[in-house]
């Protein structure tokens, strides 16, 4: 009998820690260093579809959350307890330097959520071939998804300096 | 044609062509564009009021604006505006273009479209009907009558500053200015 996906990975990975929900959802925290090491394992384990990366600014803790989502394009999964039908990859980072090294090379599809981070979180993403603007025009002091980023004094700076235009009274 | 605007076509008939030849960019911005195509198509036909869609802003002379504005977006319109020819005219559609509507705290999305390119209308909603685009129309036509549809004058006029605030939010523009004179700062 062949091992359920969350032993094996208890086995191989010994600074990680998982967490089988009840709705097919296994729950994996790992540690900066191992996410790509179990990013490639939960590839060749055949979850080798990355739904989205997305990240959480908990500014109360003081860390930035890097949320991985894969699932698997052939099988649907969640029928027996060893087949999750989604895998949610977690990792916190501190706040003050968000630093990670990037999963591109395991997940092509990867690089636009990278970016988007980089850009709107203001994390690094080390070893990614270009993290150049993607959606925003002009430079923020803070990134502007950041909960510390005020964007009603931002707007009020910015927007709220543009003088009217026409005679001068 | 209408016999009682005869005499409009006798004293100004460059201003009646424009008036009933509205070519419209068909120029993609924000959720208003939702209602342009069944306004330009069979249900609701706006080329009954002369209005059709062309391909490319060096044809047309009316801009609508269809929603909200990103800085991204910023740029594309006034690069857009600038290519039209004169007689242009501009119609901000929706609530986003007067006051930012609900993007009001956004920090990526301009708030009085009005300070960075001429506006010659506004259509208030969110979103406006088809129909309230042909009562646009209707006053545009008013407002060409009586040549209070001069927004690409003022665009001429006060160029200097309408350039300024765009590189305000902009940064540096990476076209050279539409009007080298610069007209009153």
């Amino acid at each position: 009998m062949t091992h359920s996906l969350k032993a094996r990975l208890d086995s191989v990975f010994k600074d990680i820690e998982t967490e089988a929900g009840r709705d097919g959802r296994l729950t994996v925290i790992a540690t900066a260093e191992s996410v790509v090491p179990v990013l490639r394992f939960l590839k060749e384990a055949g979850h080798d579809y990355l739904q989205l990366v997305s990240c959480v600014d908990w500014i109360d803790r003081g860390e930035i959350e890097i949320v991985y989502v894969l699932s698997s394009y052939l099988r649907t999964g969640g029928e027996a307890e060893d087949d999750p039908a989604e895998i949610v990859l977690k990792t916190r980072l501190p706040r003050s330097a968000p630093s990670l090294p990037t999963s591109i090379h395991v997940f092509p599809a990867a690089e636009p959520y990278e970016r988007e981070m980089h850009e709107l979180y203001g994390v690094r993403f080390e070893g990614h071939p270009r993290l150049t603007p993607l959606f925003l025009e002009r430079e923020y002091e803070i990134p502007p998804f950041r909960k510390d980023f005020d964007t009603r004094q931002y707007v009020k700076d910015l927007f709220g300096s543009v003088p009217p235009v026409g005679e001068k009274s | 044609m209408d016999r009682n605007q005869l005499v409009k076509w006798l004293q100004a008939p460059a201003k009646m062509a424009h008036k009933y030849s509205l070519h419209a960019v068909y120029f993609c911005t924000g959720c208003g564009i939702i209602e342009v195509p069944p306004t330009i198509t069979a249900r609701w036909d706006a080329e009954r009021f002369g209005v059709i869609p062309t391909a490319t802003p060096r044809h047309a002379n009316l801009f609508l604006i269809t929603g909200y504005v990103s800085l991204k977006t910023l740029r594309a319109i006034i690069r857009t505006y600038e290519q039209m020819p004169e007689p242009k005219f501009s119609v901000g559609f929706g609530s986003c273009p007067i006051n930012g509507g609900m993007y009001y705290d956004s920090y990526n999305t301009i708030k009085h479209l009005d300070r960075y390119m001429p506006i010659d209308g506004y259509i208030a909603g969110c979103m406006p009907r088809p129909e309230a685009i042909f009562v646009a129309v209707t006053h545009l036509w008013t407002l060409i009558d009586k040549d209070m549809a001069d927004g690409y004058k003022r665009y001429r006029r006060y160029y200097a500053q309408y350039r300024a605030n765009q590189e305000r939010v902009l940064g540096r523009l990476e076209w050279p200015p539409l009007f080298p004179a610069g007209g009153d700062a």
